[in-house]
């Protein structure tokens, strides 16, 4: 599986409620994490009024010297993206996977507040899994 | 143009199931706990509305997940979704959409089967309790999640001696997405 | 009251309506989604942790009583239990298997206490999606299941107090939920007199 360095997740105000790197060599402190999201969030809405066609749903994939970048917007608003190496491949299943992992062990939390920083063990745990171990989408309870 | 039934069959086919009793009973608990907490009837109707909503803010982000479905053209098309994917790969059952009105703002969504009620009789004291009303509480919180503010309630329902569950769904507005650079100061 | 589930129409009364196999489902996530919003729910009606497992106890007992009349009427014939060992292999297996598809990961007595058995599952279904926070302390959405077992064992004649508890594995990643059924004493000596 391609490297991926960070995953972000922004909320629909544009807030960061998840940060996590995998390993790179330049981990963002906080701050820089906060700031950053906030202002991916405003140049993801700017890159649709770029859009000589309508209905188009913003910036999904960035490219750069040393690193890709690939987002994905949910339809409610929220979004995933992370940072990877250069080429890297099967992103876009990644972002699938990380969303229907938030939607299992964020969303069905009841300790969880909607749009508030996402702090849920069962998350990270099924996370890391995924993007260390590279394995299929863990159908429920497989931690065995 | 309204999507084919087999996309409710194929993403319920690939979902974790449960028994429907556990859900049925503790949907049941969740009824008698209201009641015996709030008391009044329309109370409990209004926190199952709620508690629908809060639901239905969720559930969508899983919806959207697993249902492999793209962004509706219109509303026909959101009413025939939640009917035939919607309600099939949360409650296995699918429901039907008609009586539409004029500017197809507002329909009906019918159920034949509804795991919420099974085996429940309304006792004399709570004739006036909406024993379903969590569904249009969900169907409310999950369509405004999607830009869509609508208002949702029970007109014909089993448990007061109709043939069937039917919600009036009627879209009130579309709402604008919130740009975050273009402040109103 | 609810008895069961069944999709049959034609009778006007529903008390003759048949009771049916038990084999409809609904999705796993249906079923997340409403018992996460009832913790929420409980989470407003209390002050502190611990009332909220009593709350979640006392919800879960209603669904208790329920599935012993269901159970009873549809898997046993209506035989009665008047064992201890026999009513928790009940709760062990029968139950465990309506609700939850398999037989509870183990069933043991107390090397301690008398009064004590432990049903245990690796990982409880109410808790697969649910992370508590570390300010819960020892909080566990399983109560509700505690007061599953608590409602069968209380209307099958065998009062008890049943509580949930996180109990670490060791070589696991996640602790297991240890459903703690402490007996009555009534129950016990009852037992014992019919040659436990």
């Amino acid at each position: 599986m391609s490297q991926v360095y960070n995953l972000f997740v922004i909320n629909k105000s544009g807030g960061l409620i998840y940060y996590k790197d995998f390993g790179s060599t330049a981990k963002l402190d906080t701050n820089n994490s906060l700031q950053l999201a906030s202002v991916w969030h405003s140049l993801h809405a700017i890159s649709m009024e770029f859009s000589p066609v309508p209905d188009c749903t913003g910036i999904e994939f960035l490219e750069a010297d040393n690193f890709d970048l690939h987002c994905f917007q949910t339809l409610t608003g929220t979004k995933f993206f992370v940072v990877t190496e250069t080429g890297a491949v099967g992103i876009d299943g990644l972002l699938r996977v990380v969303y229907e992992l938030y939607a299992d062990y964020v969303l069905k939390n009841p300790f969880y507040e909607v749009e508030m920083p996402i702090r849920c063990e069962l998350f990270d745990y099924h996370l890391s899994n995924h993007i260390r171990g590279g394995k299929d989408r863990p159908t429920g309870g497989s931690f065995r | 143009m309204a999507p084919p039934a087999r996309p409710g069959d194929a993403a319920y086919a690939n979902i974790e199931k449960v028994n429907a009793e556990l859900f049925t009973l503790t949907y049941g608990a969740v009824v008698r706990q209201l009641l015996t907490d709030l008391e009044d009837i329309n109370e409990v109707n209004k926190q199952l509305d709620t508690m629908g909503y809060n639901i239905g803010i969720r559930l969508i982000d899983e919806f959207l997940a697993k249902a492999n479905i793209s962004r509706c053209t219109d509303f026909k098309e959101t009413a025939d979704v939640i009917a035939k994917v919607g309600l099939k790969m949360f409650l296995g059952v699918t429901g039907t959409v008609a009586n539409w009105n004029q500017d197809n703002t507002e329909c009906s969504l019918i159920l034949d089967d509804n795991p919420l009620v099974d085996f429940v009789e309304l006792p004399e004291t709570c004739q006036g309790l909406l024993y379903c009303n969590i569904l249009c509480g969900v169907i409310r919180g999950a369509l405004e999640m999607v830009s869509m503010k609508t208002e949702a309630r029970f007109v014909r329902d089993v448990l007061r001696g109709d043939e069937a569950y039917e919600i009036r769904l009627k879209l009130l507005e579309h709402l604008p997405e919130v740009l975050p650079y273009k402040d109103d100061d | 009251m609810l008895i069961g589930s069944g999709r049959s129409k034609q009778f006007l009364n529903v008390v003759d309506r048949p009771i049916g196999k038990g084999k409809n489902e609904v999705s796993l996530s249906a079923f997340a989604f409403l018992f996460s919003e009832l913790v929420q729910y409980c989470q407003t009606r209390v002050d502190n942790v611990a009332e909220l497992e009593r709350k979640l106890e006392s919800s879960g007992f209603g669904i208790g009583l329920r599935m012993l009349e269901l159970l009873c009427h549809r898997e046993k014939g209506n035989r009665r239990e008047t064992r201890l060992l026999g009513i928790l292999s009940f709760v062990h297996s029968t139950v465990w298997k309506a609700l939850f598809g398999k037989v509870a990961d183990s069933l043991e007595k107390s090397t301690e206490h008398e009064d004590e058995y432990m049903i245990s599952e690796k990982e409880l279904l109410v808790n697969r999606f649910i992370s508590v926070p570390k300010d819960m302390g020892a909080f566990n959405c399983g109560a509700f299941v505690a007061g599953i077992v608590q409602g069968v064992l209380e209307s099958a004649g065998f009062p008890a107090r049943v509580t949930a508890h996180f109990v670490p594995v060791e070589g696991q990643p996640r602790p297991r939920t240890t459903l703690l059924i402490k007996f009555s004493e009534e129950v016990v000596e009852r037992d014992r007199q019919l040659g436990g």
